[in-house]
């Protein structure tokens, strides 16, 4: 309750802040950016990104850091924040392992441990396949994977996670079965398609960027209820606006998944609403705003009550999802 | 720059005595450390069995592995107890002297107690008691030389990766008082 | 010439005032942590290792990759003046360098020795640079189960060629990959071995392992001994460095034999210690007058010293392009890989061109600015020396807990890293080899990993592993190397029995 009561004050501290610039506490050492994930992952090109947008805006004083704590699939970052209590001068860059990490293997981690501070972008999900495979819509895929034997291999990071969800998803909507293959990054899945040793996978936009634009991969659908707003030609012939919604190719599976920034626990409203008002004032450079499009994420920024809300609905959405596929450890 | 003569000359001022009886035979150590592994290996073997150590559609699960390996090590530590057993006869070579595991126990025990220190004081003044205390005590170097190292190192120590690298150690209520 | 443009994309990463002041600093700290007894290239470089950590990949490999050669260079004056190997590699050295400065030619016997380092790494640098290129496109082959046929190539020729006591390699290579899967399993998310511990969630940490292994061991170990030296001064001067390079020419056969030795054993895993006494005996195999060899010869120490860096350099490649260190500090640098959050393997010279050829234009640059650097600054490092042991013991037990610390910020891994130094004190002193050990623990995941992917995407059919002609070879040559002990017994059997055959026949 206690806590709640901090938000609301950091949410009003944060409207106060706007129209006075001083503030009442600011660091007073480099600032950690913790990411959960390995070096060349969307969660790190994320952070560069901050970084580099910060420092170039001179948004802060101290420098930001960037510490890749992936280990562990990503719990190493998330018992690190944990133990970080008190402690303002380390963010986490979260995503949807918040929620699913302490479920499919009992971690002993609970996202309202920590202060959430703002969500900063909602990343989208797209169905890749290898570019020199014949299938050009989702339809024709399903169909290839149904009878296939050996099955499809579908690639993905990590085991019981988004990805995985997704292609358990995908076998429910299409009836078809897929070999679902972990792998420790984006970039290991999306290197291992392009090297025809996985038939698919559900990276990132930023994640398949590159190997996309080098044409040797294809995007058949978006796990999105609308195509991507972004119409800036990304190789030859198609822009993200020109991926079909896998809705609309018949195959009904939604998902996206947050960025957010978090503090750790126990730390005062005065800290949260610095960070509140940097992380506000990020989304508004263009350093953010080219780099949305690049990647093709979607630009939200919410802080304080609404993002609280949202947290809690995203938490049982994805809650119901993990428990659905049955990746929920007992 | 062509002068035959022997010019760095470093002393040990107390070399362990070359007479010195032995505290305990290699073999004996052998089989003690076989032994600990195979505890190890029991555990660890227990743990992957209830992990679940079968081979199901998808291949072996997460405990198949490991649970192999520790049969593995405990069959291989089994075969080292047999063989010395079988070789108990012959003369073993000694592990340790009393004297060297006396000069062994001047680096430990400090280097265990500097681990204590860096839990409550944190690494910097752990460090500075370190080695100002084994130079003073084990190289027999005059107290203030001792200290002026250890200061000095410490500093240095703290400068290269508190400020210049931004890697940070564990501190104490010294550093506090600093700001840091 | 693909290789040479993206070469002088690396020096392009490469040339900037940041990088090039982390290069001198790297090199000095090198030679500092060479010269000085009981640390040595792998323990150095994994104790400094942690300064890199708040460093871009680039910039932070550029800089160990300096204290790694600052160390070999650093390893040769304590093995002349001293007649202390600073590493085993280092040993060859001292059969003529140190008669060479007992006879006052110890200016000559280190030039020779840093000039001839500098032949042996430009010679496998070079190699690198034109290997290269081919690796990447050769990566995309590399799916789950050539992975694995990589790491039991590896395991495989441990424990079938390893000179140890049998038993006593399985231990150390079983333990090891056991620690190794203590945490996370990736492949089905499970948590396993942690006994509810937050601390071992992160698992066991290579690093921390090798510290204490090697680092807080050493010092363990040193401590028995009488710790009492005295040795030989030298400064160099520019006519005794032209006189020696003068003399160059004339042993370039030896310079050539030994840098194919060292770059072929560096290339797969024999390693420099094996490179630097094959160079030294061909030399001597070689040579007219074999009998002037370990009396103060030159060609003593120009023959295992290019072979020990050729393979101490070409090393790293194994290392970049297959994820399997050649050499323990490759074994270093690619945990310090995998703390920048990069995965070794073919598919870094896809996902990371600016580091793979930074890391090669840095050789290069290293490598020179080393030679000068130390040709410049013996007399320096070598007063290092007059330090007493009881001074330096303490302060490398700090550097060590530092490193170990600053891996994963945690206190639990100061803990780990005391123990490890205790077991690496036992296991040393009871002929237990380590390097099995480090070596699973370090490949332990990926092997298992890759194994179990190669089973979900074949449904578990073990034919995987002969599916296709390169993944088939590797595999088989894998089992022939384990079971090489039984294979060369059976054959040496048959060609008696061929011989008695054929005795009977002639009767």
């Amino acid at each position: 309750m206690s806590r709640q009561i901090g938000f609301l004050a950091s949410a009003l501290a944060a409207l106060a802040l706007t129209t006075a610039p001083a503030f009442a506490w600011e660091p007073s050492k480099p600032v950690e950016i913790v990411v959960a994930a390995g070096a060349g992952g969307a969660s790190d090109q994320m952070a560069r990104m901050m970084q580099a947008a910060i420092q170039k805006n001179n948004l802060m004083k101290q420098p930001m850091v960037v510490s890749l704590k992936g280990g562990a699939s990503g719990a190493e970052a998330l018992m690190y924040m944990k133990s970080s209590a008190g402690d303002p001068h380390r963010t986490l860059i979260a995503y949807s392992l918040i929620y699913m990490l302490p479920l499919s293997a009992k971690i002993p981690f609970n996202w309202r441990e920590l202060t959430p501070v703002s969500v900063i972008a909602l990343d989208q999900f797209v169905l890749w396949t290898n570019a020199q495979l014949p299938y050009k819509t989702v339809k024709e895929f399903a169909d290839a994977a149904k009878t296939a034997n050996p099955p499809f291999k579908m690639g993905g990071t990590g085991s019981k996670r988004e990805d995985h969800v997704l292609t358990v998803f995908l076998e429910k909507k299409t009836g078809a079965k897929f070999a679902y293959l972990p792998y420790k990054s984006g970039g290991e899945a999306a290197t291992q398609l392009v090297g025809n040793h996985t038939q698919s996978n559900v990276n990132n936009p930023s994640e398949n960027l590159e190997v996309w634009r080098a044409g040797q991969v294809r995007p058949l659908c978006v796990f999105d209820k609308e195509r991507m707003q972004y119409r800036t030609k990304v190789t030859d012939s198609m822009s993200w606006n020109d991926i079909p919604t896998c809705k609309d190719q018949g195959v009904d599976v939604q998902y996206l998944m947050l960025r957010a920034m978090f503090l750790p626990g126990k730390v005062t409203p005065e800290q949260t609403a610095f960070y509140v008002d940097l992380f506000s004032k990020l989304t508004r450079t263009s350093e953010y705003k080219e780099y949305m499009e690049k990647q093709a994420l979607k630009p939200v920024f919410l802080a304080g009550k609404d993002m609280l809300k949202f947290l809690e609905e995203d938490d049982a959405l994805n809650r119901n999802l993990m428990t659905e596929a049955g990746f929920v450890a007992n | 720059m062509s002068k035959p003569e022997v010019e760095i000359v470093v002393e040990d001022p107390d070399p362990p005595a070359r007479d010195s009886p032995a505290v305990t035979s290699t073999r004996t150590v052998e089989v003690v450390a076989a032994l600990l592994l195979l505890a190890l290996a029991v555990l660890l073997g227990f743990d992957n069995w209830r992990t679940g150590m079968s081979w199901d559609s998808t291949g072996p699960q997460a405990g198949y592995f490991p649970f192999y390996l520790s049969a593995i090590l405990a069959a291989a530590c089994l075969f080292g107890i047999g063989k010395e057993f079988l070789a108990r006869k012959q003369a073993s070579e000694t592990f340790v002297t009393r004297a060297q595991l006396r000069r062994v126990t001047q680096v430990f025990v400090p280097t265990l107690l500097f681990c204590v220190v860096t839990q409550w004081l944190g690494l910097y003044v752990a460090s500075f008691l370190l080695v100002a205390g084994f130079m003073a005590f084990v190289g027999r170097i005059a107290a203030w030389k001792a200290v002026l190292t250890a200061l000095l190192f410490s500093l240095i120590m703290f400068v290269t990766f508190e400020i210049a690298f931004d890697v940070i150690m564990p501190k104490g209520p010294l550093e506090a008082l600093f700001g840091h | 010439m693909e290789a040479f443009g993206l070469l002088i994309y690396g020096f392009s990463v490469l040339l900037t005032w940041k990088t090039l002041a982390l290069m001198m600093v790297g090199l000095v700290l090198g030679i500092f942590v060479g010269v000085l007894p009981g640390l040595g290239g792998p323990n150095g470089v994994a104790i400094l290792l942690p300064l890199t950590f708040t460093m871009d990949p680039t910039s932070a490999i550029v800089m160990l990759s300096c204290i790694y050669w600052g160390a070999l260079f650093g390893g040769a004056i304590t093995s002349i003046l001293f007649n202390i190997p600073g590493e085993a590699w280092s040993v060859a050295t001292t059969f003529d360098g140190y008669p060479m400065a007992q006879q006052g030619k110890a200016a000559e016997a280190l030039t020779a020795a840093f000039t001839s380092s500098f032949i042996g790494s430009l010679v496998a640098v070079l190699l690198i640079t034109f290997l290269a290129p081919g690796i990447a496109s050769f990566a995309l082959r590399f799916g789950p189960p050539e992975f694995f046929a990589v790491y039991l190539l590896t395991f495989c020729s441990f424990v079938g060629l390893g000179r140890e006591e049998k038993h006593k390699t399985i231990i150390s290579m079983t333990l090891g990959l056991l620690l190794a899967g203590v945490g996370m399993d990736t492949v089905s998310g499970q948590l396993r071995m942690t006994f509810g511990s937050n601390e071992l969630l992160r698992g066991i940490n290579f690093l921390v392992a090798v510290i204490g292994l090697f680092g807080i061991s050493e010092i363990l170990l040193t401590m028995e001994e009488r710790l009492a030296l005295r040795g030989h001064a030298a400064s160099i001067s520019p006519r005794v460095v032209l006189k020696v390079w003068k003399e160059l020419p004339r042993y370039w056969a030896t310079l050539l034999r030994s840098s194919a030795i060292g770059c072929w054993l560096g290339i797969t895993p024999g390693g420099a210690i094996a490179a630097s006494f094959m160079g030294y005996n061909l030399a001597k195999r070689f040579a007219r007058d074999k009998d002037s060899f370990g009396k103060g010869r030159i060609e003593g120490v120009f023959a295992p010293e290019t072979a020990a860096h050729a393979s101490g350099t070409s090393a790293l490649l194994p290392m970049l392009a297959l994820g399997i260190p050649g050499s323990g500090t490759a074994a270093i640098l690619l945990g310090g890989l995998m703390v920048w959050g990069l995965n070794p393997g073919p598919l870094l010279f896809v996902e990371h061109k600016g580091f793979v050829w930074g890391l090669i234009a840095s050789m290069y640059l290293g490598n020179v600015v080393g030679l000068i650097l130390v040709l410049t600054t013996v007399p320096l490092f070598a007063a290092v020396l007059r330090v007493p042991f009881s001074a330096i013991a303490p302060m490398i037990v700090v550097s060590c807990a530092i490193g170990a610390y600053a891996i994963q910020n945690a206190m639990f891994d100061i803990w780990l890293m005391l123990v490890f130094g205790v077991v690496g004190y036992a296991f040393k002193k009871i002929g237990i080899p380590l390097a099995p050990f480090t070596l699973a623990l370090v490949l332990g995941n990926r092997a298992e990993d890759a194994f179990r992917l190669s089973m979900i995407g074949a449904g578990g059919d073990l034919r995987v592993f002969w599916s296709n002609a390169l993944v088939g070879s590797i595999t088989t040559l894998a089992l022939v190397l384990l079971f090489w002990p039984l294979i060369s017994g059976a054959m040496a059997q048959m060609r008696n029995a061929i011989r008695r055959d054929a005795r009977l026949g002639t009767k």
